[in-house]
């Protein structure tokens, strides 16, 4: 089988390979240094270098593979070995870890991620269920590493049997404290966090560190754990599969995949598509792209792949309400396409800040009002509209497009359509 | 027990375990498997452990075994070769939801359960006004399997007019729609039975006139009528049967039988007549047993029978006469002194083996006029034998009633009516009294001429046990002649049917329209059993019924076509009740989807067959608990299941809810420890707890 290793699984640039194509490689060997910033990327199975291009290391893996990998070096500093092991943020940005935790934090704090907001998403989740020890220590390594007195475990107050067993392993420690969040999108979100934790709104701009903390995911933290105590490299990825998939709609969580691994082999694995399909979104409902089956691949930063059901057919006007904290304009473009609309009219939520380039929302989850958008995009001739905002946004919305005659589509419905969950539009009174 | 091929199919996701040793190279087939009823049983008992990888009946059905064997063995992938995956079905869910498209269909497609959105949408799609959920939309249950004529997009909710074959249903709403709400008269016509016409204005009675202005369709006009016919249709009076009580306080023998006031004389030679008539009855005595002669032995009663005679019009209608204070009890052994008995006997101390106050049993009080029949050896457990004892009984009885006819009208103490009504527009019932029909002494006659004679009846078993429909009134002028001997405490005397209180309460009852009962026999065979209870569905497929409820007497072999039975009715969609002795002794041997609402007439304290007589027949309270069951059950309410062992607060609790539901105390009947304890229980049914108690 042949693993596809990406060249940028991060915030930044392509790494550089130094491999050359006919080497034998074996897990856990590093294959491509950052050039510029970046992180490390190691093989994730052992096998020959079968072609190496512009952005990726294509690797034919031996037939028999091994869980065991070659250990990264042992380092006396942990922040060294969190740098060699090559872990970024996996709740999908990818920032480098090594550089979010090179900071002093001796009046401030660790947050641990553990809202796993998209809905459609539940490894991480489960692994706070299943194993929340790798994920503390891995918080005890951040405080360590950043000098922070005080840590925050952010999880939503749904999931309490998470809830439960995260505090069965802490034991009473209270310099780790649980912060149970509401289920609202996007509550995962950094600057959603901080604000629910410290009530305060950092400016799009601003990060984390402005409000003296670091914000790492889950998996990103029991990442550091592997690397720290293991000398494991980041060369496997917790991820869901989940979708129109023979056996139903259920979530299939698989944990530690090697990276590399092509996502139509574990849809396989877990029954298969089945019969017609719309898209398949690699990520969250939310955030996530559609992405060719064919040239899709475990990344650092994967979180989810999802097979949703077949698109409704539309083929009228539409107007598309791009917000930061969902799809951006060219996937509600791509989702207007695949539904056979004309796209009329392109407007943006109020609260979108363009920060070097990324789109971001000054108050995630707090709508700043809709009407106007809607107003204009009926004005363009916009027939129906399709949405890409949070729980709060959509909200506003549907307190007037259907008011003034236009139909509402939430670029989730067909995923939450498949997965039988509740559609993305008035939040209850 | 292994399983038919249609059982396999329905339990396909139950786990798989061969029945009996099954060769190397056999081809599963579910005559191979064991029933994944009794899985749970074999699991308590230790006989069966079922390994977490075992395979599916659906799994394994075509696959081969791939060693030998034996009984109980589970199925596994290591011993099957060629197991195949379960296609799952999907089954309809919130059929009443309306149906809308969950994919882009094309014209000529049908519409499959997968195709339609899942309803939890529709609030939110409705309000983002991607829906019109208006009244012409069809529910999910009317598209599915229909084929489109026309393209339609995904979340478009469909309407007749996109399908192949609606047009019909359209024209007719259409029409409805069409009636001249100037004229505010609607136009009904009653097909069904008496074609009746009938105009009401609107605005009248019950009727919703802006329902009726709002949506014009079929759906109120249902309505409409059948708030017409409810007023239309008062109750109707089917027959009367008037009983006069005759008073017995004393007799004795005589030169002649007669009733000289109230002592009744019986002819001191009549036994040697009897014994003369029938060939297989060697000896006969008769006994006259007053209340304070309680404490004597006797053999096992057969049967206890009152004494009546129809004054004027047939069985079941017109005048009957009833004696009062005296009761015919029928005992027996064979010449070798063998009590004539099958499953169990209740010889011994008359007071310590009958349950009094049961529908069946003698009152305490009564006198007893109780023959002592001796039939030829091994006679007992042949059909001829028990039922010579009885009709040599009867000729007895029978010299009575004669008596009887012949009083003065100035003796009547008492009169009742029992009036048979049927209450048309109320949930149409009908009870089905399973009859013990296996020859020896397990028969019953019907209708005699007179109450509970012998005299121009048939026996059930003569008639090839198939269903028999009469009145609630014959049952209760003693149209059932029992010679059943079943188990003492669960079979029906004679009297049980003539005080029968199901078919009495139902009677009663307002909320219902019993239509009549149907006697089933029970026969020996399992071919016969089927073939009876095939019959019964047919039977009860004419009646266009609301509600059935199916009972038994005894326990085991004959709950085979109980539950048959059960399923023949519950398979032709009408709600059903089942009733039987079951608790500890008695559980069912066998079951389908259809008994979810069983009523257990146990009464003894530890669940069992105790022998003494009556004890757990059906009684009062028991037709209570039947009837709320049924109704419960017509009503859609869901009925719970109960726990997988025998625990008599289901039975409490059932009772405390009637009461709180109805306002109305209900009597629990006393049981078995009422009373001393007799040789049986004291040696064989509670032996073990006395012998504990004795040593503490």
């Amino acid at each position: 089988m042949n693993i596809t290793i990406l060249l940028k699984q991060h915030v930044g640039g392509l790494c550089k390979a130094i491999v050359t194509e006919g080497q034998e490689v074996k897990r856990g060997e590093l294959i491509a240094i950052p050039d510029g910033l970046g992180s490390n990327i190691h093989s994730s199975v052992s096998g020959k270098i079968k072609r190496i291009e512009e952005d990726r290391v294509i690797i034919e893996a031996d037939e028999k593979q091994s869980s065991k990998y070659v250990k990264i070096k042992v380092y006396d500093d942990y922040l060294e070995s969190v740098k060699a092991a090559g872990v970024v943020g996996s709740g999908g940005a990818g920032f480098p870890t090594y550089i979010k935790l090179n900071v002093n934090l001796e009046n401030g704090y660790v947050i641990a991620n553990c809202v796993e907001c998209e809905s459609a998403l539940h490894h991480n989740i489960k692994l706070l269920e299943d194993n929340p020890e790798i994920v503390i220590k891995g918080i005890k390594y951040a405080m360590k590493i950043t000098k922070a007195p005080k840590a925050y475990i952010a999880i939503k107050e749904k999931n309490t049997k998470a809830i439960d067993s995260i505090k069965g392993c802490l034991s009473g420690a209270d310099d780790i404290e649980i912060k149970k969040l509401k289920d609202i999108y996007p509550m995962g979100e950094e600057r959603a966090i901080i604000h629910a934790i410290f009530d305060k709104w950092l400016e799009p701009t601003q990060l984390p560190l402005e409000a003296n903390c670091v914000v790492l995911n889950a998996e990103t933290l029991s990442n550091i754990t592997r690397a720290i105590e293991n000398r494991k490299p980041v060369i496997d990825k917790d991820i869901t599969v989940v979708g129109k998939i023979k056996g139903g709609n259920k979530a299939h969580v698989l944990f530690q995949v090697p990276i590399g691994m092509p996502i139509a082999n574990l849809i396989e694995k877990c029954g298969g598509i089945d019969g017609e399909y719309g898209e398949i979104i690699i990520g969250g409902p939310y955030t996530g792209k559609a992405e060719d089956i064919n040239n899709a691949f475990v990344t650092k930063m994967s979180g989810g792949s999802i097979v949703t059901i077949p698109f409704p057919k539309y083929e009228g006007p539409v107007g598309l309400l791009v917000c930061a904290c969902g799809a951006n304009e060219e996937r509600l473009r791509d989702i207007a396409e695949k539904m056979g609309a004309e796209v009329v009219g392109v407007v943006e939520c109020k609260n979108v800040i363009d920060v070097r380039g990324a789109k971001k929302c000054k108050t995630p989850g707090d709508c700043p009002g809709q009407a106007q958008k809607i107003m204009s995009l009926k004005k363009n001739g916009a027939k129906r509209v399709i949405i890409s905002n949070c729980s709060d946004c959509s909200n506003t919305v549907m307190c007037c497009a259907p008011k003034i005659g236009v139909p509402v589509y939430h670029h989730t419905d067909h995923v939450f359509r498949t997965l039988d969950y509740p559609l993305t539009r008035r939040l209850s009174l | 027990m292994s399983i038919s091929a249609e059982q396999a199919a329905e339990m396909k996701n139950e786990v798989a375990v061969v029945c009996c040793r099954t060769e190397e190279g056999t081809v599963i087939e579910s005559a191979h498997l064991e029933d994944p009823d009794i899985f749970p049983d074999l699991v308590d008992s230790g006989l069966l452990t079922i390994p977490a990888n075992c395979l599916k009946i659906g799994e394994v059905l075509g696959a081969k075994v791939t060693k030998t064997i034996d009984s109980l063995t589970p199925l596994t992938l290591d011993i099957i070769d060629g197991a195949k995956e379960i296609e799952e079905e999907i089954e309809l869910v919130e059929e009443d939801e309306k149906a809308v498209l969950k994919y882009n269909k094309k014209a000529g497609e049908t519409i499959n359960i997968e195709d339609l959105e899942n309803p939890m949408h529709f609030d939110k799609l409705s309000d983002s006004l991607l829906l019109d959920l208006d009244d012409k939309v069809l529910t999910r249950k009317e598209v599915v399997g229909k084929k489109l004529i026309k393209d339609v997009v995904a979340l478009t909710p469909i309407t007749g007019n996109m399908l192949e074959g609606y047009e019909n249903t359209e024209k007719e709403i259409d029409e409805v729609s069409q009636i001249p709400m100037s004229s505010r008269v609607l136009k009904i016509k009653i097909d069904e039975g008496k074609g009746i016409d009938i105009e009401v204005p609107l605005g009248f009675g019950d009727i919703n006139t802006s329902t009726i202005e709002k949506s014009p369709s079929l759906e109120v006009v249902g309505n409409a009528t059948e708030e017409i016919t409810k007023e239309e249709n008062e109750e109707i009076v089917v027959r009367k049967l008037i009983r006069k009580h005759f008073k017995i306080d004393e007799v004795k023998f005589g030169s002649e039988t007669k009733i000289e006031g109230t002592t009744l004389y019986i002819r001191e030679d009549i036994c040697k007549d009897a014994i003369e008539v029938e060939k297989l009855v060697t000896d006969m005595k008769i006994d006259i047993i007053t209340p304070n002669e309680y404490d004597q032995f006797s053999n096992t009663i057969m049967d206890v029978q009152p004494i009546a005679t129809k004054e004027k019009g047939e069985l079941g209608e017109g005048i009957t006469r009833v004696i009062d204070g005296v009761v015919v009890l029928v005992t027996g052994t064979d010449e070798k002194g063998v009590q004539i008995g099958e499953f169990g006997s209740s010889e011994g101390i008359l007071e310590r083996n009958i349950m009094w106050g049961r529908p069946g049993s003698p009152e305490k009080g009564e006198i007893f006029i109780k023959t002592d029949v001796t039939v030829k050896e091994g006679k007992g457990m042949e059909r001829p034998g028990p039922m010579s004892a009885h009709r040599a009984t009867d000729i007895v009885v029978q010299e009575i009633r004669d008596a009887l006819k012949k009083l003065d009208e100035d003796l009547v103490i008492n009169t009742d009516e029992l009036v048979q009504k049927r209450r048309p527009g109320k949930k149409k019932v009908v009870i089905i009294k399973e009859i013990m029909g296996q020859g020896a002494m397990h028969d019953n006659y019907l209708l005699p001429a007179e109450p509970v004679g012998t005299l121009g009846a048939k026996a059930n078993v003569d008639l090839g046990n198939v269903p028999v429909i009469v009145s609630p009134l014959q049952v209760l002028d003693g149209c059932v002649h029992a010679l059943t001997c079943i188990g003492p405490a669960s079979k029906e005397t004679s009297r049980h049917y003539w005080r029968e209180p199901l078919v009495l309460e139902a009677m009663k009852d307002e909320e219902i329209d019993l239509a009549g009962v149907i006697f089933v026999g029970s026969p020996q065979i399992n071919s016969e059993k089927f073939y009876v209870s095939k019959l019964l569905g047919m039977t009860v497929e004419t009646m266009d019924l609301d509600g059935a409820i199916v009972t038994t007497e005894g326990f085991g072999n004959n709950h085979i076509d109980f539950a048959s039975h059960i399923e023949q009715v519950g398979k032709r969609d009408i709600p059903v009740v089942g009733v039987t002795y079951s608790a500890v002794q008695g559980q069912l041997v066998v079951g389908n989807k259809y008994m979810d609402a069983m009523v257990d007439l146990n009464k003894s304290r530890q669940g069992i067959e105790n022998e003494i007589l009556e004890n757990n027949c059906l009684a009062y309270e028991d037709a209570v608990r039947i009837l709320y069951m049924l109704k419960a059950k017509m009503a859609g309410e869901e009925i719970i299941a109960p726990e997988r062992s025998w625990n008599p607060d289901v039975k409490l609790n059932n009772i405390n809810l009637i009461e709180k539901v109805t306002g109305k105390k209900i009597e629990i009947a006393p049981n078995e420890t009422s009373l001393k304890m007799s040789k049986k229980r004291r040696e064989i049914y509670e032996k073990d707890e006395l012998e504990v108690a004795e040593e503490n």
